[in-house]
């Protein structure tokens, strides 16, 4: 499904604050797969999505979605098969437009066809038993400025929006890091829902080890760039915080061993 | 006031709603004041009178609307494809369509159209009596609002008003903004043009410099109608600018009735917009003074 092959990327090349956030990243995954990723700050998890998004362009290497390569192609257009979801929940939506109108412009990437047409009413209607089935009681809150919901709601809303047309590739980027508990809860119990439902290939970043491992199929851990631990299937299950942290804290010092600390 | 300055304002205040329509799109819609407008409403003048001129009114008309819209891609060109910041994009189209303008007007500072048959010719044919004028420009802006507001509905048209209010929610949805905002500043200055194509058929001449000051006068008109019309969606919005270019102009109306000179005029306009622009801010340091001082 994704391919990524040798991907590199470096900021501020040939200065002295060259750092290189992608080494050389090779990444497989598999069509219906929900991979989470945990990494400390820096490790380059945000730069893999804004390469894979076309945010930013990587410096050298291949990224293949569905088999079409796509390393080069403008984020826009992208888009049509990615679905992302930020960190902000404002980032997402536009606010001063209604929950509705927000909607239908998610909906819009599936039917470009005819600029000039008024989303009919059968759109509509879809839209709104999507936005039903979130249960937040916002199907009666379509023409209300999405800028006016709460942060959790928003970040409901867009989930939706990310996922309304199947997207071949959803990426979600700490999308409940800025959300309170309980709405954090709630949202990615969704996401796991919708995700499972309508079986999305799924690229999830965290900072919640826990909820790293309980959702999806497949963690990686990503440090300087490259992916240091990738576990699935039997390995993964009934492993703890505690036992990844060790395996992160292994890899790293084995990192020590290997190359000249001094350098 | 008497009945024909009265007809005046109203007259005036229709013709400039055109402009402010424009602007509507550029400063509340794309979020971006765009200053291409004192230039694109000249270049529609100025063709405008041209066509005159050549005893062709009605094409003078459609004429300054694509020329208007020209300008509006160059701008938005300059800003998306060249990266050149939003509001030096304006100022650098402005200052070339000076030129340009000049160009159009054959080198002529002021193209004089008196006697010449004008669309307003046509609407005395039709309509008898004083309001002929009033007459034809509301069927125009009866058209260009009914244009509008469903363009605004369309995928199209909704994708503009995103791309104003979130980018990358755009760009996350598949929309090339850059596109976007060609078609955005386009309609938008396509219609400032055809405010400016109206108002030198209207007065019966063209100037190089009847330009100077419209971003600001627009602005104060959609300032004015937002205070008079909350709550907007787009067609309230359409609305809320044609009665505030309107008010505008009896006000400017009622000042002229007293003892200050016309050319204090535009510096009235910048103080409207200034002040409906900043009462918000003050308002809101005047609560938090007066908040601390009921503590103490």
């Amino acid at each position: 499904m994704l391919k990524i092959e040798s991907v590199n990327k470096v900021f501020n090349k040939n200065t002295l604050d060259s750092h290189l956030s992608l080494n050389n990243l090779n990444l497989t995954i598999s069509e219906g797969e929900f991979v989470t990723i945990i990494g400390g700050n820096g490790a380059g998890k945000s730069t893999l999505f804004n390469v894979i998004s076309g945010t930013l362009p990587c410096d050298s290497g291949t990224i293949k979605l569905d088999g079409q390569d796509i390393t080069y192609m403008p984020e826009y257009k992208r888009a049509s098969y990615i679905g992302r979801i930020f960190q902000d929940p404002m980032k997402g939506t536009a606010p001063n437009l209604t929950v509705g109108e927000n909607l239908i412009i998610a909906y819009m990437r599936s039917v470009k066809k005819n600029i000039l047409k008024m989303p009919s009413k059968k759109e509509k209607n879809y839209i709104k038993d999507h936005l039903a089935a979130l249960n937040l009681g916002l199907e009666d809150r379509i023409n209300t400025k999405i800028g006016l919901l709460s942060g959790g709601q928003r970040q409901a809303v867009t989930l939706v929006m990310a996922t309304l047309v199947k997207p071949k590739l959803l990426l979600l980027d700490e999308h409940t890091a800025s959300l309170d508990p309980i709405s954090a809860e709630s949202v990615l119990k969704l996401t796991d829902k919708i995700v499972h439902e309508n079986n999305i290939t799924t690229l999830m970043i965290t900072h919640n080890i826990s909820s790293a491992l309980m959702l999806g199929t497949r963690t990686i851990m990503m440090d300087s760039g490259n992916i240091v631990i990738d576990i699935e299937g039997h390995e993964r299950e009934g492993l703890s915080v505690q036992d990844v942290l060790q395996k992160f804290n292994k890899v790293k010092n084995k990192e020590f061993d290997d190359d000249n600390v001094l350098l | 006031m008497n009945l024909i300055s009265f007809i005046g304002a109203i007259e005036l205040g229709l013709v400039y709603s055109l402009l402010a329509f424009g602007t509507y799109i550029s400063f509340r819609i794309l979020n971006v004041a765009d200053l291409t407008v004192d230039g694109s409403f000249v270049l529609g003048a100025a063709v405008s009178a041209v066509y005159v001129v050549n005893d062709k009114p009605a094409a003078g008309l459609v004429m300054a609307i694509a020329a208007g819209t020209i300008a509006g891609v160059v701008t938005a060109v300059l800003q998306t494809k060249a990266g050149i910041q939003p509001i030096l994009s304006g100022i650098l189209t402005m200052t070339g369509l000076y030129s340009v303008n000049l160009m159009v007007m054959d080198g002529k500072a002021n193209i004089p159209l008196l006697n010449r048959t004008s669309i307003f010719t046509y609407a005395e044919a039709v309509y008898d009596g004083k309001a002929y004028k009033i007459f034809a420009l509301l069927i125009i802006i009866a058209l260009v609002f009914a244009i509008l507001n469903w363009f605004f509905r369309t995928q199209l048209g909704l994708s503009i008003r995103a791309a104003g209010d979130n980018e990358d929610m755009c760009r996350a949805s598949s929309i090339d903004t850059d596109f976007i905002k060609i078609v955005g500043f386009a309609l938008s200055n396509g219609i400032v043009a055809l405010s400016g194509a109206l108002v030198a058929q209207m007065q019966q001449s063209a100037d190089v410099n009847m330009g100077t000051g419209m971003v600001v006068i627009s602005f104060a008109s959609i300032i004015i109608g937002g205070v008079i019309i909350k709550n907007k969606t787009i067609t309230l919005g359409l609305f809320s600018v044609i009665i505030g270019s309107v008010i505008y102009r009896f006000i400017i109306a009622l000042i002229l009735t007293t003892s200050f000179p016309p050319s204090y005029l535009k510096l009235i306009s910048a103080l409207v917009v200034i002040t409906a622009l900043s009462v918000p801010k003050i308002k809101r340091r005047r609560g938090i003074s007066k908040l601390r001082k009921g503590r103490v």
